[in-house]
């Protein structure tokens, strides 16, 4: 992990990897955090599978963090049948029983907050909190998402990043035809799903359903996803939260890593004590 | 047997690009601003293009052939059936070339059976239909999903196929096409008319021509590529499908350029090519090759050789043979190695490139058809004008 990540998180938490068969795929998990402690799904968002972040130390100090890698990104391959959001619903839903998941808090990022909001909309009763970070899945008229598939993959890391993009834990080391190929394999997977519409066209509507404790998360230099979008979501779902991250861009998470977490721990807290 | 067709193609481009446009701008497709179009002068470009393709019926060729390309300045026909319905009141005896649809693109791809089968009965079943799945860009400006390309194709072919021969009406039950009722009118006069596939030489498009026998056209390549191709096609037609390739099944499309001697032809030459290679086909890698477009194979050659023709000199397209340029006997030369050595027997040229003054475009197309032409023509049928009179005697 890059020095300019560490950020005062500490060491690393245990973690364990595992593959699991999951509607006969092969899906990599990674696994952090006290067994008996609250679960927590986190799904990545595009490109990001098989990673592991300051925010996942972060959220496994708190809870049983379930990263797997979303089908067709990091170890995790996609079956050429899969290629609709309703099949990474489906997917997701199983996972839960296959891992005898009950009642997690559900985190997704960008495209993994685009399958959050779905799995929110479809299977409420299977889960506690929703917490959406820059999430895909809207559309807002007059503020398009930035067209991913028109740029290359150094001008997209540079559009997603407030900061240096070079001290990416990410950023490769040569932009060589193994790492071009890779980005070619993994954006073929979000072809499938969002190249047109790039949005669920019925899910503004369907949010109205999501009565979860929700927090939305966006950075205020989103942009690839801009700010609005999350005003969209608070306004559609309602009871949720919005927090703005001021001088953070679409990666708050990782550039900001404890201001996001300290966004959720607030959250989190708040959660705690209505129930009590 | 004639040992070579001779077609003429037409791009229609549009060749006036402003003087900055190398530095400024990254593609002459998709985004490249329609503010540099001038309609006016397009309107003097389009007649002036129908009448090089005219000219080229008159002067022997065996088809003029047109085809598809949206939002750019390299190719101005997004609507290629329009032109070949003009071209049907033009062009007299040539057969009539669509190479081709770009079937992916299309929602309904039943007005694409519709269409062709009119041209057809209009032209009198001069007809040749070619079926591409459109260039990457083509995916951007008509926002239709790369990684469906290959599927929608596939499936788009079998629908016109059924269309123009099947008696209607028919279901047609696919997964990106469904129809409860097939049964076009009209129907077209062939049987089908000729269908031929135009490719850069991935497996999965020769395989496709192959099994249907169909013409398979290489464009923009070298020669040795041309070569791997015709052989893959063959290997093809013997292993998987039992038959024997015959040359008519193998076309290749290529800039070839014909002068008083070699020198001149070169020196003429290099500036209307280079336009090609350099502006017209200029893209950004990402147009190129959206995800899903390409398997990963073919993608992963693609990476390591770059976009055809983006960096190359004059020299080397010439001497990789992505052009032939030179005096009739040169001509006559190279050609004959598609002919003789590689069996192929369709070349498809065109005698326009970016800014060519129209008297280049007219020399280029007499030389071809006078002094190149006859060495490919089977001696025993000269190749008279048809008597227009004699065929409605016989209609």
């Amino acid at each position: 992990m890059s020095e300019a990540y560490s950020s005062g998180v500490g060491i690393l938490e245990e973690k364990t990897e595992r593959t699991l068969v999951i509607q006969g795929i092969r899906t990599h998990i990674i696994e952090a955090g006290p067994p008996t402690a609250t679960p927590l799904l986190y799904l990545h968002g595009a490109f990001m599978g098989n990673q592991w972040l300051d925010v996942h130390t972060l959220l496994a100090r708190r809870f049983r963090l379930i990263a797997p890698d979303i089908p067709g990104f990091g170890l995790t391959e996609r079956p050429a049948w899969m290629r609709d959001i309703n099949d990474y619903v489906l997917f997701f839903r199983d996972l839960l029983d296959t891992l005898n998941v009950k009642q997690p808090v559900l985190a997704g990022h960008a495209l993994g907050g685009w399958i959050a909001a779905e799995l929110a909309v479809y299977y409420p009763e299977r889960l506690q909190a929703l917490i959406l970070s820059h999430a895909m899945g809207l559309r807002v008229k007059g503020s398009p998402i930035a067209d991913i598939f028109a740029l290359s993959p150094q001008e997209y890391l540079r559009l997603i990043t407030h900061g240096d993009p070079t001290s990416l834990p990410f950023w490769p080391e040569e932009f060589d035809v193994e790492y071009q190929l890779l980005q070619y394999h993994e954006r073929t997977t979000l072809a499938a799903l969002a190249w047109n519409p790039g949005y669920d066209p019925r899910l503004a509507q369907r949010l109205a359903r999501i009565q979860l404790p929700t927090l939305i998360l966006w950075g205020e230099n989103d942009l690839l996803i801009p700010p609005i979008y999350g005003e969209t979501f608070r306004n559609l779902i309602a009871g949720s939260e919005l927090v703005q991250l001021p001088v953070a861009g679409h990666l708050s998470l990782i550039e900001n890593a404890e201001e996001w977490w300290g966004a959720v721990e607030t959250f989190l807290n708040k959660q705690d004590r209505s129930a009590q | 047997m004639n040992k070579l067709q001779f077609h003429y193609f037409h791009l229609m481009p549009w060749p006036d690009l402003p003087a900055d446009f190398d530095e400024r701008y990254d593609s002459a497709w998709i985004t490249l601003p329609n503010s540099i179009y001038n309609p006016d002068k397009g309107h003097f470009l389009y007649n002036r293009y129908f009448d090089e393709l005219e000219r080229a019926d008159k002067l022997g060729w065996d088809s003029v052939i047109v085809n598809e390309h949206h939002q750019n300045a390299y190719g101005t026909m997004p609507s290629p059936n329009l032109m070949a319905a003009v071209l049907t009141q033009r062009v007299k005896r040539a057969k009539i070339g669509i190479i081709g649809n770009a079937l992916p693109l299309h929602d309904n791809p039943l007005r694409v059976a519709e269409e062709i089968a009119m041209l057809d009965v209009i032209s009198g079943g001069r007809i040749i239909s070619g079926f591409v799945r459109g260039t990457g860009m083509e995916y951007f400006s008509y926002n239709i999903n790369p990684t469906e390309s290959r599927e929608r194709m596939e499936e788009a072919h079998d629908l016109i196929l059924q269309a123009w021969t099947r008696p209607g009406p028919f279901a047609f039950e696919g997964e990106h096409y469904n129809y409860r009722y097939v049964n076009i009118w009209p129907r077209p006069i062939q049987q089908p008319p000729p269908i031929w596939l135009p490719g850069t030489a991935s497996s999965e498009t020769i395989d496709f021509a192959a099994r249907h026998r169909y013409a398979y056209m290489t464009v923009v390549m070298t020669l040795a590529q041309r070569q791997r191709a015709y052989d893959m096609y063959r290997r093809f037609a013997e292993e998987r499908y039992g038959y024997e390739a015959r040359p008519e099944q193998l076309g290749f499309s290529l800039p070839v350029y014909v002068a008083e001697t070699d020198e001149i032809a070169r020196k003429e030459f290099e500036k209307y090519v280079m336009w090609y290679f350099h502006k017209g086909l200029k893209t950004r890698p990402e147009f190129f090759c959206p995800p899903g477009y390409m398997s990963e194979r073919t993608m992963k050659g693609l990476l390591q050789s770059g976009l055809p023709g983006a960096k190359q000199t004059f020299k080397e397209l010439v001497d990789t043979g992505v052009v032939i340029v030179g005096s009739v006997d040169t001509v006559i030369e190279k050609l004959s190695y598609y002919s003789e050595v590689l069996h192929a027997g369709l070349l498809v040229t065109g005698g326009h490139h970016g800014q060519i003054p129209d008297y280049l475009v007219l020399k280029v197309q007499e030389l071809m058809a006078k002094e190149v032409m006859p060495h490919f023509r089977d001696k025993q049928v000269p190749l008279v004008e048809p008597d227009i009179a004699l065929m409605q005697e016989v209609v």
